[in-house]
């Protein structure tokens, strides 16, 4: 059953010109020039309840522009939308007490308070019983294993930890859909991976619908059945994960450091992304990567190596020279 | 409802963290009723009444009208709004079901049931030491009157500045208007001077303006002079 359906859907934005210098400046107070960017171009997608769904590109791409019109954020341009059978931008609250979004640079805590507090305030705000209250905070307290910073004041948490707290924020009402806007953006990969598992464990057990934006291949890998790839508004890809990395992931991202001062030699077929003292970074073709990891380990003394999916960027280049 | 009371509480415990703006908002009552004290000591040298009002009069006037100044939390609501709106953090707002305008109301209200306390205790003090009498002037029904004022006046300020702020959305570049806003509200107010020294005729124009009920007329009812 479809829950988000677009089509069409087109935002162009209106951008002011600002003309050059302080006459420009001036110029500008009367008269206005404009110039329309389209953020996002005719877009068809949609999802079906309890999935998965990553969307992903490269900065720019539209990601944001689109959760915006899909949440009410924003109104579109064109075309039509449908969340849970509701008109977004019409805000209504019936709509907007069923579904979450978390962007990964605004936050909904009250940096002053604890999570504690929050959370109560938006029991009260999403009317929530309080049996429900309790058993979905003690659900998720328990998932992330949180417990102790309940009752710390919201600025004196790291990046992760207040993440996991947005995360709990937004679920604490059961929405039935969850938009997430970069929630990795900036995180480092241990407290990243606490996340997806998190997120994954969310969309099980609970059937929540999750649409999460991303530019780091790395998250819709591990998390989304199905993804989207977009790039300059438009979609360039919508199907199959397993599949878009088949076709288009040819490489991996492999760093290297070295315990000494190590000029190693490089393998056939490998690229020089970054070279310094003690680290290499390395494309490799995605064949060869336990070659490759053999090759440095039996030859060298390495103090850590580390093996990334290969940056979005590249894997839209590649979309682009196919079709 | 009761959202409602519960977000004003969630702001009046953010104040709870700042110790130190409170602090600077006592001190500054304090001066500015200090400062009232040396200006019209001057000015009513040789004289028994200015605008009909005697010495101490005045200065009950100034404890009064600078308590209520302090009250007035909501110039805090249409900066924020700019800010938000600016930066795109407004958004926040939203998605979550509430009404917008009451979110801020409400937060204005925490914030003010806040320093209403704290004040409280400055204004008490500052009548202690002035050795000023405040309780002979006023008896129940003019205070319940001057409560009502002030709340539909903080009320007023509020929206007013709600509406300030969604001003951005339309020229993006407000803090002019925000300025001009705050000297004219401060004066108009009656926070600087008593309206009551200005020409009859002015200030039978500002009895039209809703700005004349948020500090003027009750900090007038409440000493004792229907203004
Ligand atoms: N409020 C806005 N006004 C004008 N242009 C915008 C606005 N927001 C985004 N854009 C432009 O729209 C494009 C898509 O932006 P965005 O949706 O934020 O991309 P992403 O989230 O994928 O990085 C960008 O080129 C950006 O400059
Ligand atoms: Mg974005």
């Amino acid at each position: 059953m479809e829950i988000i359906q677009t089509e069409n859907l087109t935002k162009r934005y209106k951008r002011y010109k600002k003309q050059e210098g302080l006459m420009g400046s001036m110029k500008g107070l009367f008269h206005r020039e404009y110039e329309e960017k389209t953020a996002v171009d005719a877009f068809n997608m949609t999802v079906n309840k309890g999935e998965f769904v990553g969307l992903i590109g490269p900065n720019g791409a539209g990601k944001t522009t689109l959760v915006k019109m899909l949440t009410g954020i924003i109104a579109p341009t064109e075309g039509t939308i449908q969340v849970m059978g509701y008109y977004p931008n019409k805000l209504e609250k019936a709509f907007k007490q069923q579904y979450a979004v978390v962007m990964g640079q605004k936050s909904q805590l009250f940096f002053e308070l604890t999570t504690e507090d929050t959370l109560k305030l938006f029991q009260q705000i999403y009317n929530i019983p309080e049996d429900q209250y309790k058993k979905n905070k003690n659900f998720f307290v328990d998932l992330f294993q949180v417990k102790d910073l309940m009752n710390v004041q919201v600025r004196n948490l790291s990046l992760g930890e207040r993440m996991k707290m947005e995360l709990i924020v937004a679920l604490l009402h059961n929405p039935k859909i969850l938009f997430l806007d970069e929630p990795t953006i900036g995180l480092d990969a241990v407290a990243s991976r606490q996340i997806r598992t998190f997120l994954k464990d969310v969309n099980e057990s609970k059937g929540t619908t999750i649409l999460l934006t991303s530019h780091y291949m790395e998250d819709i890998k591990v998390l989304c059945k199905c993804s989207i790839v977009m790039n300059h508004g438009r979609k360039l890809y919508d199907g199959n994960t397993d599949l878009l990395f088949e076709q288009y992931q040819k490489s991996k991202k492999m760093t290297i450091y070295f315990e000494n001062n190590a000029d190693s030699g490089i393998p056939e077929s490998c690229r020089i992304l970054e070279k310094t003292k003690d680290k290499l970074v390395l494309e490799i073709p995605k064949e060869i990567t336990e070659k490759v990891l053999e090759f440095y380990i039996g030859h060298y003394s390495i103090r850590d190596i580390g093996i990334e999916e290969e940056e979005i960027g590249s894997v839209v280049e590649r979309i682009y020279r196919e079709v | 409802m009761k959202k409602y009371l519960e977000i004003a509480k969630a702001y009046m415990k953010t104040q709870l963290i700042w110790r130190w703006d409170t602090f600077i908002d006592v001190v500054l009552a304090m001066a500015k009723v200090i400062f009232a004290w040396i200006l019209w000591s001057i000015l009513f040298e040789g004289k028994e009444q200015i605008a009909g009002m005697g010495f101490y009069t005045m200065i009950s006037y100034y404890i009064i009208s600078s308590y209520l100044f302090q009250l007035d939390k909501s110039s805090e609501i249409s900066q924020q709004m700019t800010n938000m709106l600016r930066n795109g953090t407004f958004s926040k707002y939203m998605v979550i079901p509430v009404h917008t305008q009451a979110y801020f109301v409400a937060m204005a209200a925490g914030k003010i049931v806040f320093s209403a306390c704290i004040c409280f205790f400055t204004t008490i003090l500052c009548f202690y030491f002035s050795g000023i009498s405040f309780v002979a002037a006023i008896n129940i029904k003019i205070l319940f009157c001057g409560a009502i004022m002030i709340a539909l006046g903080l009320l007023f300020m509020a929206e007013l500045n709600y509406f300030l702020g969604i001003l951005t959305l339309k020229f993006e570049e407000i803090s002019t208007f925000l300025m001009i806003k705050d000297n004219f509200s401060a004066f108009v107010t009656g926070a600087v001077v008593p309206l009551a020294l200005l020409p009859e005729w002015m200030l039978s124009g500002m009895r039209y303006l809703p700005f004349y009920y948020v500090t003027y007329l009750p900090s007038m009812l409440l000493i004792g002079k229907q203004g």
